[in-house]
């Protein structure tokens, strides 16, 4: 429940467009801090603004290159390398979730209001472990 | 006069920007209502708009519950046909208008996206937190979300699709703010007079505000005098006007031998005592009296007689005593400082203040005449008897405080040698305007007051220091009275003995009038300035009470023949006869005589053929700022 309502509170900040990116990046953090991958978090994003506001966190570390990821935020899918394609890819935007298979969560903003999706099939595929607590972003597939 | 009118503008400003204030409040409160009237009717409109859809594809579709709402739009003709009906009501203020559905896990899903952008796929999930989506399952009834958090969106509509007296789904349609921006926008430039002119009245207050606060300091320094921090005689003209003399007595008070504290400890020391002696002046007066520094050494008290407890002599008495009792110390020395209180109870018997104060003036100087350290009250029924001129006594004051007490000198010429054989020093006093004015105009005023002594001082002092520098003769007249007086006495003295070159040069000219009472004191004077090695002539003899005898004792070296003797002497037979008679005396006296008033060649002839000694008057020379040489005489 804290959970929710933290990232119910991070939402509710949204109005303020020149910190999207912080946000998002603070959604983020509250969601993998919610999520199990096997090993430590070491995120590359191909948005490098939000990169940069993740290189913040004491909670994971980030990457300059996919290779060394563990984690991998998408948000073009041109930016999406080869040997970057099996790792686990939270994707930030919906459509995303159809394009890139390996992607098993996206966060996005539906009509101005911040909209998370968790995949449960994707993340098992992955080893991925989702906590109860983001249940209610859970779906078993995309619309 | 200042301060009510920088008041008034003050006021009339405050007035003005609270106007403005509540005009730009009321505009603002104005814009609010329009802003809800506006939201009001695009509310009602689109909720019509809404059920006019919503009835008709419940009928069309025969939904029943919320599954065959679903159902119903996962058709994709059905959608694109309702779709493309709603998408009619999107414009500029309508972004987006979709029809949500609540699962079993109660999750919102999108059945329905007629928006243009950022369109929704069928079922997707709708993360959404406002209450009133809750709200309207159990209300039955549209929700309105004021949408504060949310980008470029204003409000949104969320109207239940009820069949059955159940809720079914939620049609919700987001509007953005931009009717609200172009009245904003069209508002804005009132808002920003408004907000100049307010600004501009409040810098004007700020302003006023700021020439009030430096018309009090101003005031207050125009008004303090800076030594001793009491009021000075700017702030007693100032409030002459307003004072009431009726609660008041006045008392001047006078540092005794003040002089002398200057001479001896030069003018830092004066200040100190200054300084101090006014500190003891404050301590022992109340809240409600007033003191002024008056001028040098010279304090003036208003004390406030109302409901006051011990009488004004009885403060007058501490004051006195007070002064007494203190020990003041200057560079390691004690010095014992007394003070004489000339005390005027009734100062409302005056035409004045100004005429009070010359009374009170007058008794001060009898308390110092009487022996200082002493308290004289005035009488008005003695003073009744006696008539005294009403004008200003501190043009002179002004005066010798701004050293605007000058001497002119007038030639007095020994026919029998060609020369000039001593100048007469005659006081003047430069005006503020720079006009030169006479004797005639500020004696009279001054006789008798403590101001008369001070005049006197003062020209002693510029006539010694004239003798000093131009080593010529000059002769000072001197009342017989300032004679009597202890200080001018002790300044002749102190100058004299120390300096005999300057008492060699040196005649005093004492007026031989009816106030040379005291014989005994008048010839002991007189033998005190011999003895300092100066001259005493007699002035305008023969025009008073003369009397042979004490002139003969007194051994005066001059006799001066007064003018009303002399001016018809070409004409006058009898005055011939008195001049020649004086002439035929002082010869026999060892006198020497001088004839004053020689006006015309005439006069001056009969003077030469009567034989005196020296001549001056407007035919030799007027008298001048300067010593002139003989060059210049008979212009």
């Amino acid at each position: 429940m804290k959970i929710f309502i933290s990232i119910l509170f991070l939402i509710l900040v949204t109005s303020a467009s020149e910190q999207k990116y912080a946000i998002k990046a603070q959604i983020l953090e509250k969601v993998f801090a919610n999520i199990s991958i096997g090993k430590d978090f070491i995120i590359w994003s191909d948005n490098k603004e939000l990169l940069f506001e993740l290189k913040k966190s004491k909670n994971f570390t980030t990457s300059i290159n996919c290779e060394n990821a563990t984690m991998i935020i998408l948000e073009d899918k041109k930016n999406l390398e080869k040997n970057c394609i099996n790792k686990p890819i939270f994707v930030l935007e919906y459509n995303l979730l159809s394009e890139v298979s390996q992607s098993f969560g996206a966060i996005f903003w539906k009509k101005g209001r911040p909209n998370i999706i968790i995949l449960s099939p994707r993340a098992k595929k992955l080893s991925i472990d989702i906590s109860q607590k983001l249940n209610e972003y859970v779906e078993e597939k995309v619309w | 006069m200042v301060k009510r009118k920088e008041i008034f503008i003050f006021l009339l400003l405050l007035i003005l920007s609270i106007f403005f204030i509540y005009v730009y409040n009321e505009i603002k409160t104005t814009k609010k209502d329009i802003y809800a009237r506006i939201e009001a009717h695009q509310i009602e409109q689109t909720s019509a708009v809404i059920k006019n859809i919503q009835n008709e594809f419940i009928s069309f579709l025969n939904l029943k519950n919320s599954n065959d709402l679903r159902q119903a739009f996962s058709d994709n003709k059905n959608r694109e046909k309702y779709e493309h009906i709603i998408s009619l009501m999107l414009s500029s203020n309508i972004k987006y208008a979709y029809i949500l559905y609540k699962d079993d896990r109660d999750k919102f899903r999108f059945i329905l996206d007629a928006s243009k952008i950022d369109k929704a796929n069928f079922y997707q999930k709708f993360d959404v937190n406002e209450t009133e989506y809750i709200n309207i399952y159990t209300t039955k009834k549209p929700q309105i979300i004021k949408q504060k958090e949310i980008e470029n969106l204003y409000i949104t509509v969320l109207h239940p699709i009820i069949v059955d007296n159940e809720v079914i789904g939620i049609f919700s349609v987001d509007m953005t703010s931009d009717i609200q921006k172009t009245i904003l926008k069209s508002i804005k430039p009132l808002e920003t007079f408004f907000i100049i002119l307010i600004i501009f009245i409040l810098l004007l207050m700020i302003m006023t505000i700021m020439q009030i606060f430096h018309y009090f300091i101003t005031r207050r320094k125009i008004f303090t005098d800076s030594l001793t921090r009491t009021f000075n005689r700017n702030y007693l003209e100032d409030m002459s006007s307003i004072l009431n003399l009726t609660h008041y007595s006045l008392a001047m008070l006078d540092l005794d031998k003040f002089k002398m504290i200057n001479d001896t400890y030069g003018h830092k020391g004066g200040d100190y005592i200054l300084f101090a002696a006014s500190k003891v002046f404050k301590n022992s007066i109340r809240d409600s009296d007033i003191l002024v520094r008056y001028g040098g050494e010279e304090f003036l008290l208003l004390i406030n007689n109302r409901g006051a407890n011990e009488s004004t002599l009885d403060i007058c008495k501490r004051l006195k005593n007070s002064i007494s009792k203190e020990r003041f110390f200057y560079d390691g020395h004690e010095i014992k400082m007394t003070v004489s209180i000339g005390l005027h109870k009734h100062p409302y018997l005056e035409k004045n203040l100004q005429e009070a104060i010359k009374k009170a003036d007058e008794v001060l100087y009898l308390a110092k005449r009487n022996g200082r350290n002493r308290i004289e009250i005035y009488d008005e029924k003695i003073a009744n008897e006696s008539s005294f001129s009403s004008k200003n006594i501190s043009f002179v004051k002004e005066a010798l405080d701004e050293d605007r007490v000058v001497c002119y000198y007038q030639p007095i010429y020994d026919y029998n040698s060609g020369e000039i054989y001593k100048y007469e020093a005659l006081v003047r006093i430069v005006a503020k305007d720079n006009t030169i004015v006479g004797p005639y105009e500020f004696l009279p005023q001054i006789k008798n007051t403590n101001i008369h002594y001070k005049l006197t001082q003062r020209i002693l002092h510029v006539v010694f220091e004239e003798i000093k520098r131009s080593k010529k003769d000059i002769s000072v007249n001197i009342n017989f009275s300032d004679l009597a007086n202890k200080d001018i006495e002790e300044s002749i003295v102190k100058h004299l003995k120390s300096n005999p070159d300057l008492a060699s040069k040196v005649t005093f000219e004492i007026l031989e009038s009816s106030e040379v009472d005291d014989a005994k004191l008048f010839k002991e004077k007189t033998n005190l300035i011999h003895a300092l090695g100066a001259k005493v002539s007699i002035d305008d003899f023969g025009s008073g009470y003369s009397n042979f005898k004490t002139i003969i004792d007194i051994e005066a070296n001059y006799l001066k023949i007064d003018g009303s003797l002399i001016k018809n002497i070409d004409v006058n037979i009898k005055d011939y006869k008195v001049v020649k008679s004086i002439i035929h005396f002082a010869a026999q006296s060892n006198m020497k005589t001088i004839a004053e008033f020689v006006h015309s060649k005439e006069v001056f002839d009969k003077l030469v053929e009567l034989n005196v000694d020296y001549m001056q008057g407007f035919y030799i020379s007027t008298p001048k700022a300067t010593l002139i040489e003989k060059e210049e005489l008979f212009r």
